[in-house]
């Protein structure tokens, strides 16, 4: 080719290639503005609200004052029963479906079912639980609340734990089992301590999804106007105190509306971030 | 022996040089040997002068030789077959240069007796052992082409021939010296020539050795035929008259 | 070949020379992946206190036949071994063998280095907690014995407690040679242990393996013609699964008998 004809092809390219990243650049720029707007509003609309008594005070009726303290402990609650419940089960799952049953027709099915659960949507796990747990017990509880937030745990941490050890090279295992080591200290000592900082950042991203699911509470865990202890009661979440109150025509309700979308935002953020960093740098020994 | 090249094209080549080399110094040492002992029968001065010149060029290929035998040791790693072909390179050459040499002293020993009446029964019998030692030469350095071991063990064997005749020239020459003292300058000549070609058939005899060590990779287990005695030969009481 | 020098060669495998005692005697072994047939009928010997290398191209079968002596092929689904390889005279292929107690008496050393996600003290003491009861002194010199005959004490005698991870290449290669040393196995099978280091480094494996073939039997794959000659004492020569030949190193490699073997260690494979 002449080299005229070169320079004439390499110049369409070049033509395309700008285009192409002009393309990117605005669709991600497109992208990340209407983020910026979405945190800009929670930010403008919530921190108007944020002071000592939203962690202090219960939520009042409407037209009083008050805060979020029972909404934000029931959410604690029952975010650490879930990850109780739904981790374990989770870890071992994927331990099976990584380590033993590696090669087993089972566990293509039990991927093949995790990967639709993952997604299910979470009213319908909701309903399933309030029809074997609220129905059969005759009322909204904790308890209720807490087994369907660990049915949207359980996927995830399944996910993710059989992807992480999966990512264990098999010559480790190997040299251990070399040694003649038993299988099981294989699988604890060596393959979960190389995977270690990939199923813990697995866990923090079940919890980052749980922590903004409203519509399995509505039908397990309700809700609760008083500071409540009882597990076997119904018990306040954020969520639910969000959607409650934000569809309400009170001032005072709506303005805590915001404060709690705030403080739901800035706890995913955190645990989103949180996540990244335990991924990316070498966890120590 | 090799029934597949290297993989690697530029080895194939340098062992074939190598090869080449060792075959245009053995057509060479034979040239040699083959002029000198003309040069002695025929008393041809400027042919002996010619090839004293002729072993300059043995020498030479004898340190290319051992300049590439290094070299590729050291770059190859050779193995098994491979080192041994060199290995019989770097001794062959030795051999050869070594004939070379006898080559040229027996055309020196041409120059020294050009001028002199030479005995012809004498002559004949160094002619003659000198082309039993080029044809044992020629045939040795065809076994090592053809890789042929069968045909280095015969040359090794016919060395005895060679040195029968040594025996009996030895015998001749020490005759005629005590018959007629004014011969004693031709006959030292005449011996040491007769001698060289004696040591040029043993060389030739070890070519066969290392031919055979090529092919096999392992020695002749047969003991060398050595039946030279002329160094037990007692000297004959000098006779009557 | 003629049936004549079949018959000899295995014969010659049977039957250990003078001096030589058999550690691991390999006969008649088969193995398969599903249906596919990569061993045939291979017999071969490792002598005690000796190191026999195993040579040949790539997809030989050399490999297979080291991870079937610690039966590690174990670890896998749809391979299986028939045949013979007798430890000490019990046949390891046996169902009732005890794989564990197997592995502990034969170690194995990959080519591609794995210390344990572990401080170095941890990767060495690993193995040994599970065997033995240990006082921590004894534990800290049996550590300290294993990485002197891993040839690597020197340079890691102040980071004990440092990953593994954190060493070079060729350190952590020694220090897998000295975990695997660590529980006092009978036999070290090494599988391509240097080809993913330098130069230095190999030299120094390989002269670790002078010094330990004095009380271990090893066996040794390598791709390096060069460090099969330098190192073994025994060289096999595997072609497509079967095992051409096996002799002494010195004349495997200065004189074979098989043109096969001649052809591959001189670079001249058709």
């Amino acid at each position: 080719m002449a080299l005229h004809q070169v320079m004439g092809r390499y110049a369409g390219r070049r033509r395309s290639n700008f285009i192409a990243t002009a393309l990117s650049i605005g669709a991600a720029a497109f992208g990340l503005t209407w983020l910026f707007l979405i945190l800009t509003v929670l930010v403008i609309k919530g921190v108007g609200g944020l002071n000592l008594a939203v962690f202090t005070e219960m939520t009042p009726p409407p037209g009083g004052t008050g805060g979020l303290l029972n909404a934000i402990v029931g959410s604690l609650i029952l975010t650490v029963l879930a990850v109780l419940f739904g981790t374990p089960l989770g870890i071992l799952a994927g331990t099976y479906m990584a380590e033993y049953g590696r090669y087993a027709k089972l566990t293509m099915v039990v991927r093949f079912i995790n990967d639709i659960l993952l997604s299910a949507p979470s009213i319908v796990v909701g309903l399933f639980v309030y029809e074997i747990m609220v129905a059969t017990m005759g009322h909204f509880s904790a308890w209720a609340g807490a087994v369907a937030l660990a049915m949207l745990v359980i996927p995830v941490v399944v996910r993710t734990t059989e992807d992480m050890l999966l990512l264990v090279p098999n010559t480790l295992r190997e040299a251990s089992s070399a040694l003649g080591l038993p299988r099981w200290i294989v699988i604890r000592d060596v393959a979960y301590r190389a995977a270690r900082a990939g199923m813990i950042t697995g866990v923090l991203l079940a919890v980052a999804r749980i922590t903004g699911e409203t519509a399995p509470l509505l039908f397990t865990a309700l809700n609760n106007q008083f500071f409540s202890w009882d597990f076997n009661a119904p018990m306040a979440s954020l969520p639910v105190v969000i959607f409650q109150f934000a569809l309400s025509p009170y001032e005072d309700w709506q303005q805590l509306a915001w404060t709690g979308a705030l403080l739901i935002t800035a706890t995913v953020l955190g645990l989103s971030i949180l996540a990244r960093t335990l991924a990316s740098k070498k966890v120590p020994l | 022996m090799d029934t597949h090249e290297h993989i690697v094209r530029s080895y194939e080549e340098e062992l074939s040089a190598l090869n080449n080399k060792i075959a245009k110094m053995g057509g060479l040492a034979e040239q040699v040997l083959g002029q000198s002992i003309d040069a002695l029968e025929g008393r041809d001065p400027d042919l002996a002068a010619a090839t004293i010149q002729q072993d300059e060029a043995i020498d030479e290929l004898e340190k290319e030789i051992e300049e590439q035998a290094i070299v590729m040791i050291a770059r190859r790693q050779p193995l098994a077959y491979d080192l041994r072909q060199i290995m019989a390179a770097l001794r062959i050459s030795t051999d050869l240069e070594r004939i070379g040499d006898l080559g040229k002293n027996i055309a020196k020993r041409a120059l020294a007796v050009v001028g002199e009446q030479q005995p012809k029964q004498l002559m004949l019998g160094l002619k003659h052992m000198g082309e039993l030692a080029l044809g044992q030469l020629k045939e040795v350095l065809d076994a090592y082409i053809e890789r042929d071991a069968d045909r280095a063990l015969k040359v090794w064997y016919r060395d005895e021939d060679i040195d029968a005749m040594y025996n009996s020239l030895f015998r001749e020459l020490l005759t005629y010296m005590m018959e007629d003292p004014r011969n004693i300058g031709l006959c030292t000549h005449l011996l040491f020539g007769a001698k060289n070609i004696e040591r040029i058939g043993d060389h030739a005899t070890n070519i066969a050795e290392t031919v055979y060590f090529l092919v096999h990779g392992n020695t002749i287990t047969d003991q060398r035929p050595k039946s030279d005695t002329t160094s037990s030969t007692p000297v004959p009481l000098r006779s009557a008259g | 070949m003629s049936l004549a020098i079949q018959t000899e060669l295995k014969d010659k495998a049977a039957t250990p020379a003078e001096g030589l005692v058999d550690k691991v005697t390999v006969r008649h072994l088969n193995f398969y992946y599903g249906q596919y047939r990569a061993l045939a009928d291979i017999n071969v010997n490792l002598y005690l206190n000796k190191v026999t290398a195993f040579i040949g191209p790539s997809g030989c079968g050399k490999s297979t036949l080291l991870r079937i002596i610690n039966r590690i092929y174990d670890l896998y689904p749809n391979q299986r071994a028939d045949g013979e390889v007798l430890l000490d005279g019990a046949n390891v292929l046996s169902p009732k063998q005890d794989l564990n107690l197997l592995r502990a008496k034969v170690g194995m050393v990959f080519q591609k280095p794995t210390p344990f996600p572990m401080t170095i003290y941890d990767n060495i003491a690993f193995g040994v907690r599970l065997y033995e009861q240990l006082s921590k002194a004894d534990l800290d010199a049996r550590v300290e014995d294993s990485l002197r005959r891993g040839a690597i004490w020197d340079e890691v005698k102040d980071k004990l407690d440092v990953s593994g991870l954190s060493l070079s290449g060729g350190q952590q290669q020694r220090l897998c040679i000295a975990r695997t040393i660590a529980i006092r196995p009978e036999v070290i099978l090494l599988d391509e242990p240097c080809s993913a280091l330098d130069p230095i480094s190999t030299a120094k494996i390989e002269e670790l393996i002078d010094v330990l073939k004095r009380d271990y039997t090893i066996a040794i794959v390598t791709h390096n013609m060069q460090q099969a000659a330098r190192t073994s004492d025994y060289t096999a020569f595997m072609y497509l699964g079967e095992l051409v030949e096996f002799d002494n190193t010195t004349q495997i490699f200065t004189n074979p008998r098989m043109e096969r073997t001649q052809d591959y260690i001189t670079g001249r494979f058709g």
